[in-house]
């Protein structure tokens, strides 16, 4: 139990992203899908800058001119993390717009109705 | 010659550019340009495989001359560099099999989107091949998935859209499964360049610490790979998406798309992980086991196929599987099989996606086999190569999937346990292979009286002849004369160790 | 010229001829065509006398892969079977002149014809198992169109039974391949065998399992239980004379990958009192007999006739697995035998047929009084099947029946002359109540309205010749057996 305490935003981490990959696959709904899969790479960033973290330091940017290497965070996970919002944020995007474009056509957001109507149609 | 060194990052670069470029660009203009950027990756890749030859061993690029563990590197070896020859070849042939289709698929006035897609997708396949970084791996995954949506659904029918909807949600699991996976690595090595990764990795597997999540990091960056590249039983997203986009999109997607991460993988394998750390973990067997399922039950579904296209991209999965099981045999030479494998698939898988649309084409764009009854004696050369293809996919000698099949047998002895297992999925495979493949060249091959003639679409289209000519003439190389081929690979996997 | 290129002409000759026939605008015309298809099969002969004529030949192409190369040779096995190929293509060609009349679509049968030809001369070269199977898959890929000529629903239903079943074959076969590959000093076909007993210690068992499978894998192509059944499928949907190829020659493609297998890799000493050989015994015997039994209750000429040809390869199987020298030599003696025999046999059928379309055993009441030359070709053959002196046959089956003595074996010895005794019985019961009735036709036969249907000569003089050939080779057996001893000797 106490590992887990000390450790508890890894394991929040973990949960999240169990929770979010379910979502991502298991819900019909477009929309549930999307929120799904950023609830998925938001634990992952949790988890990335919980590892990051050091206590009582500051995030690496120099502001009054201190320079030793103690009084900072690990600046690489903070760097991952900021990529990684930024591909998620386009897949987001694109899922989005996909998602647009298929309410138009089918007027659902089901997957499942949408597959079953896609079938029907010419290819 | 130094020179060369830097060519691995202009082509990825060069790539980069010319998409933002085809942005204000026309249709057609762009398409030059991807034309040009194409052939100018071929010939860079090209002197570079030259120059790793001469040399004898490999290289690493640092970005922005930051050096290790700090900095960005590419790393390039003898097989980095033939593949990204080959697949720029692959590249180049599928587009201008498929040009034709391509302005009749696409609406005049999102051509240069397609083309950009194009440009970012080799960007990404480079980077892929290319990379010795862990993270920017994952970036590059992300846009090869992105870009390689937007060439399914370039078609904009409902068919695509729905198609691409479950490439998203699918390549979206597995890619959150491999970031998940590198940040648990990370969090335990303190790494993110895959040298330094690795010898942390043997390091702690020599003091038995973390066994766990090494172990768990492993499986979760080598499941998300194999859900990405379809491996069954995660390929439901598969057929759907390699059926129904143009042309050149399905040849791309699965000659190029699923084997870059199948590429990424093995590089794991040897560089991040090293291959005994996970023949010792017992990954390989899940992989040997799938792989074989793959091979079977991805043929058994082609063969209920009445869809030409549907039928191919099974049979993707079963070749997927094929790939999987070289790696699975956890031997050096069943894994020089799987990468000679990535290579033979390529060429046969994308000629006949293109040749199949030649034939469909030649049949009033019908797709049903009941429609190209006879579409072989309509348009002789699709006729030809998809023949040419299949005889590829069967196994006959003189053909490149009879190289394959030689190979993974032979890697297949140096692992006793898995032998039987293998040659008798082997020789089903290659029977059903047959039933399947030869069954679509009859009825391509069965005439039919005048008036029963579907219209013929087809009009004579050099580059879609070019390319079928090229692809059949790689298909017979590669069949034929595998020897420097295979010592490539060889000496690539070496270096990689 | 360097002669050893020559061994290449009966392969690229035919192959080349099959796609001018298939592509060239001429031979749409029915004339110029047999006479391009008539000379170049006069041509294919002289350039296989040529070749016989001379020494062994041996090219080497190029590496499939690292020592792996594509490699031909010729060697007594190859001898024999290339100039089986060049007789029986030849009779067969200018049957089918006559006969494709009523087929359609003459082109492409020719077209494949050739092209088979090649491939199978190829089968006959082949100088290591990976060639073998380049050849044999290619073979089986050309003659599956002659299979499936006609086109309609059963004929191609036959055409993929055929496939299947040659492709699950070669696919053991392959599997053999695959494995032996890896206990052999070299790739190459050496008669004796090739197997590096040092390296195999251990891996016995498992080895011998590997032998049997791609025995029974070459056996599909053979016609041996248990995959047998292709053969009564495909011959009655094929034209008679792709039929007549098809059981006189093609069928024996199976049997030379086994010679292959078992005195060129394995060799018969590594075999010989093993379970592979009693179990081959076993299933080779059974076939002779199951065959003649089946052939015994068909109604469907052409049916009979194919089952006749399970049973009668597989005496040239049974032969084979004797492992000793007497029943080697009969059972090789049968193949050129079987080949001549089969071949008018089919051709017989197929006259028939062309010329009255009857295929019902029922139906040929009173046919030797319309085509007496057809069927007096017919009587020959089937005597000589049979086995009675001084035909072919009975030279074959007596060395097999002798070879059977001295084999050793305590209990196949005594029981296979028997089998190939009823079976001989069987031969008699299901192929001359054709000649009796036919010539017999009974009381209540009306010949008023009888007429002349004798064919014309293109079928007649393949016929007669052979028809003759199965008597003179039964009746001057010296020479040949002779030359199948120096070959034995090189392989035991």
């Amino acid at each position: 139990m106490g590992t887990l305490f000390t450790n508890m935003e890894q394991v929040v981490a973990v949960i999240l992203f169990g929770i979010g990959l379910c979502t991502l696959l298991l819900q019909k709904n477009l929309i549930k899908k999307i929120i799904g899969f950023d609830i998925m790479d938001t634990a992952v960033y949790l988890f990335l800058t919980a590892q990051g973290y050091i206590d009582g330091r500051k995030p690496p940017i120099v502001v009054d001119g201190v320079q030793s290497v103690e009084a900072y965070i690990n600046p690489i996970p903070s760097g991952l993390v900021l990529t990684g919002i930024v591909v998620s944020v386009s897949v987001s995007a694109v899922m989005l717009a996909l998602t647009i474009r298929l309410y138009r056509k089918y007027h659902t957001l089901d997957l499942d109705e949408i597959i079953e109507l896609s079938k029907k149609e010419e290819n | 010659m130094e020179f060369i060194k830097n060519f691995p990052f202009f082509s990825i670069v060069l790539c980069m550019i010319s998409a933002t470029i085809s942005s204000v660009l026309s249709g057609k203009n762009a398409k030059r340009l991807s034309m040009f950027v194409v052939s100018a990756v071929g010939i860079m890749s090209a002197l570079v495989l030259y120059y790793v030859v001469q040399t004898g061993e490999s290289f690493v690029y640092l970005m922005g001359h930051h050096a290790a563990p700090w900095g960005n590197e590419l790393r390039v070896g003898v097989l980095e560099g033939l593949m990204a020859f080959f697949f720029s070849i692959i590249m180049m042939l599928s587009l201008l099999g498929g040009m034709k289709q391509i302005f009749k698929d696409i609406s005049e006035k999102k051509l240069n989107l397609y083309f950009i897609m194009i440009d970012l997708l080799l960007a990404s396949l480079l980077a892929l091949i290319y990379t010795n970084d862990l993270f920017n791996a994952y970036v590059f995954i992300e846009i090869n998935t992105l870009a390689a949506c937007g060439l399914i659904m370039s078609k904009q029918n409902g068919r695509t859209l729905v198609g691409t909807m479950k490439y998203m949600v699918m390549s979206l699991v597995g890619s959150g499964l491999i970031l998940f996976g590198l940040s648990v690595l990370y969090g335990v090595t303190g790494h993110l360049l895959m040298p330094n990764i690795k010898e942390s990795v043997l390091a702690l597997t020599a003091s038995g610490q973390y066994r766990v999540p090494v172990l768990m990091t492993i499986a979760m960056v080598t499941v998300g790979l194999a859900i990405k590249s379809a491996l069954y039983p995660f390929h439901n997203w598969l057929p759907d998406t390699y059926s129904y986009g143009t042309p050149t999109s399905s040849a791309l997607l699965s000659s190029l798309v699923s084997k870059s991460y199948i590429f990424l993988l093995i590089k794991i394998v040897y560089r991040v992980v090293g291959f005994d750390v996970i023949a010792g973990s017992g990954i390989l067997n899940i992989f040997f086991v799938f792989g074989l399922a793959g091979m079977i039950m991805g043929s058994v579904r082609a063969l209920a196929q009445n869809d030409i296209r549907k039928m191919i991209a099974y049979s993707s999965v079963a070749q997927i599987g094929y790939i999987y099981m070289g790696i699975g045999l956890g031997t050096k030479v069943g894994m020089y099989a799987a990468v000679f494998h990535i290579m033979s698939h390529a060429a046969s898988k994308a000629l006949l996606f293109i040749s199949s649309n030649g034939l469909s084409l030649a049949s009033g764009n019908g797709k049903e086999f009941a429609d190209l009854r006879g579409a072989g004696y309509r348009n002789k050369l699709a006729g030809f190569g998809f023949m040419v293809g299949s005889l590829s996919m069967v196994g006959i000698p003189l053909f490149a999937g009879f190289i394959s099949k030689l190979n993974f047998a032979l890697g297949a002895f140096e692992s006793p346990a898995k032998l039987m297992p293998t040659l008798l999925c082997l020789a089903i495979s290659t029977l059903l292979n047959a039933g399947y493949f030869i069954r679509a060249v009859i009825v391509l091959y069965t005439p039919v009286a005048k008036a029963e003639q579907p219209e013929n679409l087809y009009k004579r289209d050099y580059s879609f002849i070019v390319s079928v000519v090229c692809f059949v003439i790689l298909n017979f190389v590669l069949g034929m004369f595998s020897g420097p081929i295979m010592e490539a690979i060889r000496s690539g996997l070496n270096m990689f160790a | 010229m360097n002669r050893n290129l020559l061994l290449l002409l009966p392969m690229i000759l035919p192959i080349l001829a099959g796609l001018i026939v298939f592509f060239a605008k001429p031979m749409k015309n029915r004339k110029t065509r047999n006479w391009f298809v008539g000379s170049f099969l006069i041509l294919n002969l002289l350039v296989t006398a040529l070749l016989l004529c001379g020494p062994a030949v041996r090219v080497e192409l190029f590496d499939l892969m690292k020592g792996i190369p594509v490699l031909f040779k010729l060697d007594g096995v190859g001898r024999i079977y290339t100039a089986l190929l060049a007789i029986m293509w030849t009779f067969s060609g200018f049957f089918a002149f006559e006969y494709m009349k009523h087929e359609g679509n003459e082109h492409r049968y020719f077209g494949f014809f050739l092209v088979a030809l090649g491939a199978l001369n190829g089968v006959a070269y082949a100088g290591n198992l990976v060639t073998f199977y380049l050849c044999y898959e290619t073979m089986t890929l050309v003659s599956m169109p002659m299979v499936l000529h006609s086109l309609n629903k059963e004929a191609i239903k036959a055409g993929f039974k055929y496939l299947f079943y040659s492709f699950f074959g070669a696919s053991l076969g392959l599997l053999g391949i695959f494995y032996m590959f890896q206990y052999t000093t070299t790739i190459e076909f050496m008669g004796g065998g090739t197997l590096d007993l040092a390296k195999l210690a251990g891996h016995e068992s498992f080895f011998l399992v590997i032998v049997f499978l791609s025995i029974i894998g070459f056996g599909a192509k053979a016609g041996m239980f248990p995959l047998h059944g292709w053969l009564p499928t495909a011959h009655p949907v094929a034209p008679a004379p792709a039929s007549a190829v098809l059981s006189g020659v093609i069928v024996k493609a199976g049997v030379v990958g086994m010679i292959r297998v078992v005195f060129y890799i394995v060799g018969a000493d590594f075999l010989r009192g093993t379970w592979v050989q009693t179990a081959w015994m076993s299933l080779a015997l059974l076939t002779v007999f199951m065959g003649s039994m089946l052939a015994y209750k068909e109604q469907v000429f052409k049916k009979r006739l194919a089952y006749s040809t399970v049973s009668q390869v597989s005496y040239v199987v049974f032969g084979l697995s004797l492992l000793n020298a007497d029943g080697v030599l009969g059972g090789m003696e049968h193949i050129v035998f079987h080949s001549f025999i089969k071949n008018g046999l089919f051709l017989t059928a197929g006259a028939i047929i062309y010329k009255t379309g009857k295929t019902k055993v029922s139906e040929l009441k009173g046919i030797g009084k319309e085509m007496p030359i057809a069927m007096w070709c017919y009587t020959i053959c089937s005597l000589a099947l049979i086995g009675i002196p001084p035909t072919c046959g009975f030279i074959s089956k007596w060395y097999l029946a002798v070879g059977s003595l001295q084999s050793g074996m305590t209990f196949f010895s005594w029981f296979g002359p028997i089998v190939l005794l009823v079976s001989a019985l069987l031969t008699a019961g299901y192929l001359l109540p054709i000649t009796i009735n036919g010539f017999f036709p009974g009381a209540d036969y009306d010949y008023s309205k009888l007429e002349k249907k004798e064919p014309n000569k293109f079928m007649t003089i393949p016929l007669i010749l052979l028809a003759t050939g199965s008597v003179v080779l039964g009746m001057f057996p010296n020479a040949f057996a002779s030359f199948i001893q120096t070959i034995i000797e090189t392989i035991m």
